[in-house]
């Protein structure tokens, strides 16, 4: 756990206790919030924490600052667990979470735990999903992408930045299954540290094919490095990315969505709920929250509240679904 | 007491080392070498090594003589103790009876390294937590 | 891009309040850690890494902190050897055959200001190298498939035993041990536990930070424990007024420019470092121009050519580190840590999507460069003074800064105690003339390292011949069957030279 404090603090937080507040008007009243990002500072949940933090300071929606603590460690299990059982009924904590948190849950990589532990509050955009080769490649769509995995699977190697199992990894496969291959497991998924080693690897013609989100995929694209195959989004990304197809147009119905969004402890009062659902979506609403999200390759997403619930519902129970199919899990 | 000891030692660490590895859950889906393959090979290079100290050893080292030994054990007992009463003591207590400890131990009068302990642990809790804000570990006095 | 442009971009980075402050307490902090005994720059940039890293600074700052640390140490560690006659690092070592001589004959002065220029000309134009050099690496580096890297690492763990060590099987024992410790936790690709015996705290792995603050700076408590009593540091310091005239400094550039062209050349290799630097320097320079046999009894140039070698190679040290990666020597591998840490992944990739930090980095260290000779040539005395700390008061304040340092990352007491077994360990090791280094790099590398080969042998489909499938990779293959060879044929001879010049300075500092 690493808890910094700064000189600052203490001084924002006497005079927020003067200042008035200006959020939305509910019962709870929110003191001393809270963000626990499940990772070491410089990942994409510490991200999630800090700038959502900062614009509702900005946005006066909460008093003072809010503290960020980082909590690593099992790969967002630590903060689950903690948060499942020591701090159940606390109704200023949030907690970042992520595609990655869906998929844990799914594949039971946070023993014991559950999603419906947690109060899920709302997402604040997403990185879509890309398949992409390099700009030399002879392979030009999607389906001719799946056609030479389906005629010799060997021939092929799709480099990712997750893990074996992981988000990446699935999303290739979501797409395969949609375009009905069956033997899921003999695709050659290949795992680097983060989507920029695996385009690395692409451009030096290690691997044939990429799997990876938007924003790792943006710098090379923006360089003419890399052609992307597909997006893996319901429609056309908005900016430099509306000029390559969703696979949905090219007949593969699969959509990979990263999102990123919050969850709260699954005792806190309906009041504080409805108090943070209201909350995160004024950020997302906000002017500013729309830059920070061009700045760092955020799509749109918007859902909250019992919606956004479901979403985590359903991207979990497909999740399973295919991770049974490649024996991932039983 | 020399190299001779270090080769067997490694021999006896690569075997526990390659065992251990077999022990290894494999996963269901799997890479070709999988997550066993690189503990084998680095067991077996463990094992080679302390095989070629074990027959070319170097002169053994000048150990410390035993009295100096137990100095050695104790610092390390001490260092333990630390660790596992830093968060109960709080950071300033803790630190200033082990560093006197050590100051002690290396050959300061025991009133200077009393005084060395004190200094030492007030010094780094004023630059380390008033002036940089590291968080160091609160023992009941809050300090 | 151009370099110069981005060179540019980097002073722009660095010049801000903060960095030059962070810059400034680098450069003294690590002048005093060179200076004294038994603190060097891998095991004193170690114990700062921790503290940097968990104050928040943002990873420029915290690198600019940490390198200056790394350079400054390289300048202070001449101080102890002119005046002691006891190295203050390893690179130093050769600084005492006729720095001390110097000193003796009430030269310390002059002796100081050549090593100071010396070192300061041994920084500046490495630091050049870097610029240049690194960015010509970094495209070579993205043809580098995972097979290439698992030969990438293979060699620079074979060429750093060679001189690191008197005795292959020993570097090459630490580095398995390093590699096996690298092994704990749960496998990164399929999610399994390995040997963690079913306790939590070791699902992520051993923290790199704790285990090498303990190897390096707990280690060096318990020698100093072992030993109280001996080696007492007596008499007074006197310097005399640090200059030296033009004509003597004119007799030593040759000497200094030729060292730097090699120290820079021994930095560059992955694994040599700056020990090797001073040590060809050094003897280069007596072969060439030791007509007189006045070197070793107070030559000035040999006091400049080892500390432009040693400077030289601790910027080509980071050529490397920063390209590919892999790092140069130990303290580049301490830094490495660093990086990874602070989740910058070095590499071909660091130059495009970190140019903040590269070059913002690069920038910092002409500046410390600047500042540190200032530092040195006026302050030396002040310097000089810090030897006098007596071990009873120093090593104490070493181990509580280390364990304030490993208790900051995460307030964890398994994480002390496991630092503390470290410690144990590194002294063991170094008692029994294994090298710590490998050690460190195996932990620092074992998890890429395997990585890389489970992925070329993904992508071959299990083809073990894969690894042997291009140019560059059998190229790789045969540098570190040879530079892991040739020591043992050829190594005899000069380790032999450099035991026997270690023996002459009269002590032996790791």
């Amino acid at each position: 756990m690493l808890h910094l404090r700064t000189p600052g603090r203490s001084l924002a937080l006497a005079l927020a206790a003067l200042a008035l507040m200006a959020g939305p008007s509910t019962a709870f009243e929110p003191s001393q919030t809270e963000c626990i990002a499940p990772a070491a500072p410089g990942g994409g949940w510490d991200f999630t924490c800090r700038q959502v933090g900062k614009t509702m300071q900005d946005l006066k929606i909460i008093p003072g600052t809010m503290q960020v603590t980082n909590l690593a460690g099992g790969g967002g299990g630590v903060a689950y667990a903690e948060v499942a059982s020591k701090r159940k009924a606390d109704n200023n904590l949030i907690v970042a979470a992520s595609s990655a948190t869906a998929t844990r849950l799914a594949t039971g990589a946070f023993p014991g735990n559950t999603m419906d532990q947690m109060r899920w509050v709302g997402s604040i955009g997403a990185d879509y999903g890309v398949i992409a080769v390099a700009k030399n490649s002879p392979i030009k769509t999607l389906p001719e992408l799946f056609a030479k995995i389906k005629a010799d699977p060997k021939s092929i190697s799709v480099a990712g930045g997750s893990a074996v199992g992981g988000w990446d990894h699935l999303k290739v496969l979501i797409a395969a299954k949609a375009d009905g291959i069956s033997n899921l497991r003999a695709i050659k998924y290949v795992p680097f540290d983060g989507g920029g080693e695996a385009i690395t690897q692409l451009l030096a013609g290690s691997v044939q094919a990429f799997t990876g989100d938007a924003s790792e995929a943006k710098g090379f694209v923006d360089a003419g490095d890399i052609r992307v195959l597909a997006v893996l989004a319901p429609d056309r990304l908005p900016g430099d990315f509306g000029k390559f197809p969703t696979a949905k147009e090219q007949g593969i119905d699969a959509i990979g969505a990263n999102w990123r969004g919050f969850y709260a402890p699954g005792g806190m009062s309906d009041d504080a709920y409805k108090f943070w659902v209201a909350s995160v979506k004024q950020v997302y609403a906000s002017p500013e929250w729309k830059k920070v999200m061009t700045q760092n390759g955020l799509a749109p997403l918007d859902l909250d509240g019992p919606q956004f619930e479901a979403f985590v519902k359903k991207s979990i129970s497909d999740i399973q679904t295919i991770s049974k199919e490649i024996g991932l899990i039983k | 007491m020399g190299d001779r000891a270090l080769g067997s030692v490694g021999l006896g660490l690569a075997a526990a080392y390659v065992w251990q590895a077999s022990r290894i859950q494999e996963s269901f889906i799997s890479d070709p070498i999988g997550p066993k393959g690189f503990p084998f090979i680095i067991g077996g290079l463990l094992a080679l090594t302390s095989l070629a100290v074990l027959l070319r050893p170097d002169p053994p080292p000048h150990w410390p003589r035993p009295a100096r030994l137990l100095e050695l054990v104790a610092a390390v007992a001490v260092m333990v103790a630390y660790a596992l009463f830093l968060p109960d003591a709080g950071f300033v207590i803790a630190t200033a009876i082990a560093s006197a400890y050590f100051s002690w131990r290396l050959g300061a009068p025991a009133m200077q390294a009393a005084l060395a302990g004190v200094a030492i642990a007030g010094g780094i809790y004023l630059v380390f937590h008033l002036a940089l804000g590291l968080n160091l570990a609160k023992g009941p006095l809050g300090f | 891009m151009d370099v110069l442009t981005s060179l540019g971009h980097g002073f722009a980075v660095a010049i801000t309040f903060e960095n030059l402050g962070l810059a400034l307490i680098g450069c003294l902090l690590g002048t005093i850690i060179g200076a004294l005994p038994g603190l060097g720059p891998s095991n004193g940039v170690a114990i700062l890494i921790p503290l940097s890293f968990s104050l928040g600074l943002d990873a420029t700052a915290a690198l600019i902190l940490l390198t200056s640390v790394y350079y400054g140490a390289m300048y202070g560690g001449r101080i102890s050897s002119i005046l002691l006659n006891i190295p203050g690092d390893e690179p130093a070592v050769m600084t005492t055959l006729d720095g001390y001589p110097m000193a003796r004959a009430g030269k310390a002065g002059e002796a100081l200001a050549i090593s100071g220029i010396a070192s300061f000309v041994g920084s500046f134009v490495a630091t050049w190298g870097l610029v240049f050099l690194a960015p010509q690496l970094v495209k070579v580096a993205l043809l580098f498939g995972p097979a290439e890297y698992f030969a990438l690492f293979t060699l620079a763990f074979a060429t750093l035993g060679g001189i690191s060590s008197t005795n292959q099987a020993k570097a090459a024992l630490a580095a398995a041990l390093g590699l096996g410790i690298a092994m704990i936790g749960v496998d990164g690709q399929t999610g399994v536990p390995r040997f963690s015996f079913g306790m939590v705290h070791l699902y992520d792995g051993v923290n790199f930070l704790v285990a090498i603050v303990g190897l390096f700076a707990l280690s060096e408590v318990f020698i100093f424990l072992e030993h109280r009593g001996e080696n007492a540091v007596h008499g007074s310091v006197s310097i005399g007024r640090p200059v030296a005239s033009w004509s003597v400094l004119k007799y030593c550039t040759p000497a200094m420019l030729r060292s730097t062209v090699i120290g820079f050349i021994a930095g560059v290799l992955p694994g040599a470092g700056a020990s090797l630097g001073s040590f060809m320097a050094y003897a280069s320079e007596k072969n060439i121009s030791d007509k007189d046999k006045t070197f070793g009894k107070g030559d000035p140039r040999g006091v400049a050519a080892p500390e432009a070698g040693n400077n030289a190679a601790a910027g080509g040290a980071l050529v490397p580190m920063l390209a590919l990666g892999v790092p140069g020597s130990g303290t580049t591998a301490v830094l490495l840590a660093v990086l990874l840490s602070l989740n910058i992944t070095p590499g071909p990739l660091l130059f495009t999507q970190h140019p903040d930090v590269v070059w913002g980095l690069i920038a910092a260290l002409f500046i410390a460069n600047f500042m540190l000779i200032a530092m040195n040539l006026p302050l030396v005395g002040l310097f000089a003074r810090v030897l006098l700390i007596p071990p009873q008061f120093l090593m104490p304040l070493v181990a509580m800064i280390s364990f304030v340092g490993i208790y900051g990352i995460n307030g964890s007491t398994f994480d002390l105690l496991v630092m503390v077994i470290f410690g144990v360990l590194g002294w063991v090791l170094r008692k029994l003339d294994v090298p710590l280094v490998p050690v460190i790099m195996g932990v620092l590398l074992g998890n890429q390292m395997e990585a890389n080969l489970r992925r070329a042998l993904t992508i071959s489909n299990g083809e073990w011949g894969a690894l042997l499938h291009s140019p560059l990779s059998i190229g790789l293959w045969v540098l570190a069957v040879v530079g892991f060879v040739l020591p043992i044929v050829v190594g005899k001879r000069l380790k032999s030279r450099i035991a026997r010049a270690k023996e002459e300075a009269g002590t032996l500092v790791d």
